[in-house]
């Protein structure tokens, strides 16, 4: 007793001294969403932000809390009254007149004083007519733009298109109740789509590998001894079960209710005695077995990308590589040894993996980092890749713009709807001729005339010929919300960002994807 | 154009961009909308709301409110600042770690927001009673407790007096986790409401106890060993404080000793405070999200310029963004705003403890401690001490001998201000 006491002094000593760093407690919250390798990447980001509007603002300061590395914002305007009005990130009326920029960046900054941030008061057309403001431009991590004028966005994101090495850009538009993101990545990223999380994707207990199979099959029930044979781990009790399954079944697994019931049965017939719990999660497990282990769809879209070029060799048991698979198991030494059968696998097939690719692709094989691989592997059953298209490329194929206007009419009228709006707002800076019919006319010319245009574009151009210019405090939050989100997902490459424009409608508060 | 009133504190242009909707309708809007001056004089001085919880949504809340127009908001929380806050509670700084959350909160909007009057609460919404709920037009919920959704949900249901149609108060809740959230709007008794949906809170795991007694497998059955097992039998009757780091450190090092035993990975700090507290993971971008969500719902019910939500929107943000915005219906034998009793279908030889402990765990029930009786016969009074030794004895005893078939009996618990009608059948 003493012992322990003594013991657990020291330990709890030793504890204390281990409590995380301010910082680690600080971020608490969201490091148990991205861990400490999303941390790193978002601190080592760098965020362009065009316009200092209230959704700008909102944006940023979704970024800075959670801790990007540095952000700049461009405005080359003053604090109107109606700024001062709706932009948290103002000091009210003593803002007014002063640079927009100049005067949000400091109230963005004290959110987290391990930012960075700066303001530079420039236009962004002009710097985009400048060799090396273009060239400053592409030198961030990412590019959010709001509400800037359509001639300027093209422009924009016709630039960060031009190159592979450019960085992706948010284009966000709004008004008043209604609104969209669009996404434009030039290059094609992989990321995790459901990262750190504890669920054992596949044991293989269907197709299993080698070591699995000859240890399930080299079990000698009959002459085990009582403790061992209690102590089987439910994972090769299974293996074998299905293995005789299979050999009396022509290799089918079981598939009716009938068979599902008899499996089930064959499984606790194996008990030697009736409180054998080992057996009896086997069978509540057994579900396990009742499908192979496909690799998802969305897995299996990858292979057929374009850019990929098949390899010559492939493994046997067509299933993705094994993420080393710790917690599941007991640590009895059945459960060790099956431990370490998994591991053994996991190692093997990694090296398989990066054998293939060497062998597949061996000018990236050389500059890939290694740890890149090892996460890429790890993470194998849940990885998507987010092929971009260019800003407006959608929109200029008018067949399918017209049938998505009928099979989404909501969400693709809204999105009709706002680019009209960019185009009339481009055009003139008198707000008054921009009506319903303006808007209408718009939309018309741009499907064609012969289109029929549904009522859900009524309704939309309806809202945005009452507010053509409201960046509203909700919207503006909402939006904050949803485009920051987008981008630590972009720059983490943990969860999936979304693909095509993403429409919000505040009035019955619902989002929709389009394009 | 004007500002529609006269508070100080405002300048030409300060409402431009609200006022767009304010003073025209949309194609969507409610003929009764009345736009202009009128509804910009109600918003910005008469409609007063409450905001519960100065937290992760509290504070999205209360910005976004007073940039909206809304004046006189009333803030409650019984919170303190944590550091674990800052990564999204935008209006407190370091500085501001251990001061109350709706006091800070409540400053900082004033400052920055000139002609807002924010009145905080820092204490508990049990504290208030129905006459100050009766005084505001709108209730903005951001908690990440179930039991005190409840208890407000409650207490708005029971304010209702179909007599005085300005007893109904709208109750607007938002709730995040991770990359995913919902808002909802309850019009009490008009709409379903958060009792009508607790089946569709997600359970929390409960690890059973020989596994982490005996054969732990998860880093999670290691930590549970330490804070379940071993912390009362080396600290006896010293409760286990969560946010006493030094309680955590014990915790954290004990659990390491026996991952370390059974070669399991994993035991971090971060994971034992988060088993034992059930942290829920929490970032800006979504609070911002909903929050924006529930407050434009506020403005729209608040002015009627457009259609409000009916009633439930969600949003998952972890693969591209999905949302549903649908109908939650109500529930017929809703404890709190249905008619009838539950009908709960028993065994005859099931003991009243047996009933007991299937109400704690039954997912649209979620009882905590209930006390049952039938009509004005007691069968198990948790408190006051008296009545629970009178009627301990009880527990043993099957229900069948205590309530004949078809029977109702009474559940009430002390967290909860309302008691639930059970019709039981035995079976
Ligand atoms: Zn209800």
């Amino acid at each position: 007793m003493k012992m322990t006491e003594s013991q657990d002094i020291e330990q709890a000593t030793t504890a204390i001294a281990a409590q995380p760093d301010n910082k680690t407690r600080r971020y608490d919250r969201q490091l148990r969403l991205w861990a400490a390798s999303g941390q790193a990447a978002l601190e080592s980001s760098r965020v362009l932000v065009l316009s200092a509007s209230a959704t700008s603002t909102s944006i940023l300061k979704n970024l800075v809390l959670p801790g990007i590395g540095h952000f700049t914002l461009v405005d080359s305007t003053l604090v109107s009254p109606a700024d001062a009005g709706n932009n948290f990130f103002l000091n009210g009326r003593d803002s007014i007149g002063k640079s927009r920029a100049q005067e949000a960046v400091p109230l963005l900054r004290e959110l987290n004083e391990s930012v960075q941030g700066e303001a530079v008061v420039s236009d962004v057309k002009e710097l985009l007519s400048s060799d090396s403001g273009r060239e400053w431009i592409t030198g961030f991590s990412l590019v959010i733009a709001h509400n800037l004028a359509k001639p300027v966005v093209d422009d924009l994101a016709a630039l960060l298109w031009d190159d592979l090495a450019n960085p992706p850009l948010i284009v966000v538009n709004s008004a008043g109740f209604l609104a969209e993101f669009f996404i434009s990545i030039s290059r094609a990223l992989w990321y995790a789509a459901s990262p750190h999380t504890d669920a054992i994707p596949t044991l293989r207990i269907t197709r299993p590998f080698p070591a699995l199979l000859q240890w399930a099959r080299d079990l000698d029930l009959e002459n085990m001894d009582p403790t061992t044979h209690a102590h089987i781990p439910f994972v090769i009790i299974l293996v074998r079960a299905v293995d005789l399954w299979r050999r009396e079944h022509n290799g089918a697994l079981p598939t009716t209710m009938a068979e599902k019931r008899a499996f089930k049965e064959s499984v606790l017939a194996m008990k030697i005695k009736p409180d054998e719990e080992n057996f009896d999660e086997a069978e509540q497990q057994a579900w396990r077995v009742w499908s192979e282990p496909a690799v998802p769809s969305e897995i299996s879209a990858l292979f057929s990308l374009p850019e990929l070029q098949q390899p010559s060799t492939s493994s046997d048991t067509n299933a993705l590589p094994n993420p080393t698979f710790h917690a599941l198991l007991r640590t009895l030494s059945a459960y060790v040894r099956l431990q370490r059968v998994y591991r053994e696998q996991a190692a093997a097939e990694k090296t398989l993996f990066k054998e293939l690719l060497a062998q597949v692709y061996p000018e990236l094989a050389q500059k890939i980092d290694p740890d890149e691989v090892d996460t890429f592997v790890k993470n194998s059953h849940h990885v998507r890749v987010l092929r971009g298209r260019p800003w407006r490329a959608w929109d200029k194929e008018r067949d399918v713009v017209v049938s998505s206007l009928s099979a989404t009419p909501r969400e693709s009228a809204t999105h009709l709807a706002l680019s009209a709006l960019s185009t009339l707002l481009a055009q003139s800076s008198d707000i008054s001729e921009i009506t319903v019919d303006s808007l209408k006319k718009e939309v018309q010319s741009f499907v064609g005339p012969d289109v029929e245009l549904p009522e859900e574009v009524d309704t939309a151009i309806g809202e945005l010929a009452r507010a053509p210019t409201a960046d509203l405090p909700n919207m503006a939050a909402f939006l904050g919300g949803m485009v920051a989100q987008e981008a630590i997902k972009m720059i983490t490459q943990q969860y999936v960002p979304v693909c095509g424009y993403c429409v919000l409608d505040l009035v019955d508060s619902w989002t929709g994807i389009v394009g | 154009m004007t500002n529609g009133n006269a508070s100080s504190g405002d300048w030409e242009g300060r409402y431009f961009h609200v006022d767009q909707i304010l003073d025209r309708p949309g194609p969507r809007t409610d003929p009764s909308f009345l736009a202009g001056e009128e509804v910009k004089d109600f918003l910005r001085n008469k409609c007063k709301i409450l905001v519960i919880g100065a937290g992760g949504l509290g504070c999205e809340i209360l910005a976004n409110l007073a940039l909206s127009g809304f004046k006189d908001i009333h803030v409650i929380d019984m919170d303190t600042i944590d550091i674990s806050n800052l990564n999204r509670q935008f209006l407190f700084r370091q500085k501001d770690v251990g001061q109350p959350k709706a006091i800070v909160a409540a400053e900082f909007i004033m400052n920055r927001i000139p002609g807002v009057k924010v009145t905080p609460y820092y204490g508990k919404i049990q504290d208030k009673d129905d006459d100050y709920y009766m005084q505001f037009n709108l209730v903005i919920c951001g908690l990440d407790s179930v039991e005190a959704r409840r208890w407000i949900n409650a207490t708005l249901v029971n304010l209702v007096d179909p007599e005085n149609p300005e007893s109904l108060k709208p109750l607007i809740d938002g709730g995040t986790e991770g990359f995913k959230g919902q808002a909802r709007v309850i019009l009490p008794t008009v709409t379903s409401c958060y009792e009508c949906s607790l089946d569709m809170l997600n359970k929390p795991t409960a690890f059973p106890i020989c596994t982490i007694a005996n054969t732990p497998r998860l880093p999670e059955h290691c930590i549970e060993w330490a804070s379940v097992l071993e912390w009362p039998r080396v600290h006896g009757d010293q409760k286990l404080d969560t946010d006493d780091p030094e309680h955590i450190g014990w915790l954290y090092s004990i659990a390491s000793a026996r991952a370390k035993e059974f070669k399991i990975e994993g035991v971090s700090w971060s994971l034992t405070q988060g088993v034992v507290k059930n942290i829920i993971p929490a970032i800006a971008s979504t609070n911002a999200i909903i929050a924006a969500s529930c407050c434009n719902e506020a403005f729209k019910i608040a002015t009627s310029s457009a259609a409000y939500l009916n009633n439930y929107f969600m949003l998952i943000g972890t693969d591209g963004v999905y949302s549903y915005t649908f109908e939650h219906e109500r529930r017929e034998d809703c404890p709190v705003c249905g008619g009838e009793a539950l009908d709960v279908s028993i065994g005859k030889e099931w003991t009243v403890e047996r009933l007991i402990e299937m109400l704690v765990e039954k997912q649209d029930i979620q009882i905590k401690k209930p006390s049952l009786s039938s009509g004005a016969k007691h069968i198990y009074f948790q408190a006051p001490p008296q009545l629970e030794e009178a009627t301990r004895p009880n527990l043993e005893k099957m229900v069948s001998e205590l309530v004949p078939d078809g029977g109702e009996i009474t559940v009430t618990a002390s967290s909860l201000p309302f008691s639930l009608s059970l019709r039981v059948k035995y079976v």
